[in-house]
Parts: structure tokens; C-alpha cells; sequence
């Protein structure tokens, strides 16, 4: 069978997942997409389909209950309803939701983890440092 | 009353629980068949088999293994030990930090995955 799919190979270029939301970037997937590679972005991203590299954002990240993660994911605040595997930096708050299942080491200023959630790493709270120089 | 767990090992034949108030101190380690309640200081580890709940400003410094449940309350804290845990809440606002490694307790030797037969594709013939 064939299959069309989007593929972001490298940087990614943001000009259909771009949305503007109150003035400050989103990037935004859809469940059908797929990114490969590294992206550093200005704004946050709503991460869906699958995911597979490494994500630095000034915003949040945030990936959907259907989304397939295996990447390193650097975030203000980040919040995971789906599958993750790799290490999270959240500047700011991780939150796991009830379906999240994450395997990676985590580096989280604030943590909450809801009931359902599965966690398989080592959690550090407090300092570190970051990689996103705003640009 | 209806026991709500399997655990019987109070003297009632109920699943017991401990309870460590916020005055309470405990170094060294503690097995409890049952649950456990912390809201005093732990130097030292835990397991229980039921549910572990740490929670006020309960503070755990060592590693905790709970069968079934551990929740750590939004101003208690649980530092630097191992986490074995069956299910896991931690609150906004909690200092959480360790090796967590969930699901079941005791992990036998891996099972060998069936082995998917590789799919060959074969090209198709080129035709000019």
C-alpha cells in the first residue's frame, strides 16, 4: 500500500504547522505527521504523530495522548499525555498525565505526576542548564 | 467491614497501617505488610506492601518500594533514593527527586520477544 506521509527531515521549516497564538508561535502537529531531526524554536509546540530527535523550545512542549516520542525534549513547561522516550528538560513544570508513559531521565524545576502515568528514569530537581539561547 | 486488600497481617486479621505523624522520626529501614503513612522525617528506606503516602511535610530521604501505590503530597518531599513503585502520584508543588523504575515489582528474567519474521520485498523488475 502506499502511504503519503509528511516528513520533516533536518531543521524544520515551521510554514504549515505555524500558528500564531497570542502573539507568540505554535507549532502545531497533527496525529497523521511526522518529524525527524532537530528543531529549536521560538515559541511552543503541540507534538503529535511521531517524534523522533531532539526538540528545544523557549515555549512549551506538549504531546498528545496518540503521539510517539523518542527524542530529547527541552521546554518552559512541558506536559505529556502519550508515549515518550528520552530525556525531558522542563525549565519550569513536567507534568504526566494519566495515559503518559515516559522512559528517560528527567530535569524538572516543578513535577506532577497524575495516577495512571508510567515513569521509568531518574528525576533531578532544581538547577540546570539550558541549551536554548533564544534563538 | 470488607478488607479492600488481600493484606492480613494486623492483629484484627486487617491489612495493617503504620502511621508516622509530623513529630515522628524513623532512621534505619522498615517492612510493613500493609500501608504506610508518613508525615514525620525518614532517613532511611521503605517498603510496604500496600500503598506508601507521603504527605504533609513528611520528608523521606532513601529508598521506597511500594507494591501497589506511592503518592507524594504537594509539600512533602522524597529525595534521592530508589523508587520502586507499582503507581505513582506525585502533586504540583512536591521535591521529588531519584531513580523511578515502574511497573511490576519484581521483574523476572526477560522474556525472548517472538521474533517477527522479516519481511522481504522483493524489488520489482525494472522495466525500461
Amino acid at each position: 500500500m502506499e502511504t503519503q506521509e509528511a516528513v520533516a527531515e533536518g531543521t524544520a521549516s515551521a510554514e504549515n504547522g505555524e500558528i500564531k497564538r497570542d502573539g507568540r508561535k505554535q507549532f502545531s502537529m497533527g496525529p497523521q505527521d511526522i518529524f525527524e531531526g532537530k528543531l529549536i524554536y521560538d515559541g511552543s509546540i503541540h507534538a503529535d504523530g511521531k517524534v523522533e530527535g531532539e526538540v528545544r523550545v523557549s515555549g512549551n512542549i506538549d504531546v498528545a495522548s496518540s503521539a510517539s516520542v523518542r527524542a530529547l525534549l527541552e521546554g518552559a513547561n512541558v506536559t505529556l499525555k502519550g508515549q515518550v522516550e528520552g530525556a525531558v528538560t522542563a525549565r519550569d513544570k513536567l507534568t504526566l498525565g494519566k495515559n503518559a508513559k515516559l522512559s528517560g531521565d528527567i530535569v524538572v524545576r516543578r513535577l506532577q505526576i497524575d495516577d495512571g502515568a508510567t515513569l521509568n528514569g531518574h528525576v533531578r530537581m532544581g538547577d540546570f542548564e539550558s541549551h536554548t539561547s533564544g534563538q | 467491614m470488607s478488607p479492600t486488600r488481600p493484606v492480613s497481617n494486623g492483629a484484627n486479621g486487617q491489612g495493617n497501617s503504620v502511621v508516622l505523624g509530623p513529630k515522628d522520626r524513623l532512621v534505619g529501614q522498615l517492612f510493613i505488610e500493609g500501608d504506610l503513612h508518613v508525615s514525620g522525617t525518614v532517613d532511611g528506606s521503605l517498603e510496604a506492601t500496600g500503598d506508601i503516602e507521603i504527605s504533609g511535610s513528611g520528608k523521606v530521604s532513601g529508598a521506597v518500594t511500594a507494591y501497589n501505590r506511592l503518592v507524594v503530597g504537594s509539600d512533602a518531599s522524597l529525595i534521592g533514593g530508589e523508587v520502586r513503585v507499582a503507581r505513582l502520584t506525585v502533586e504540583d508543588g512536591a521535591t521529588f527527586s531519584g531513580k523511578v523504575s515502574m511497573g511490576k515489582p519484581e521483574p523476572k528474567a526477560e522474556e525472548p520477544k517472538p521474533v517477527e519474521p522479516e519481511q522481504v520485498i522483493q524489488p520489482k523488475a525494472k522495466r525500461r
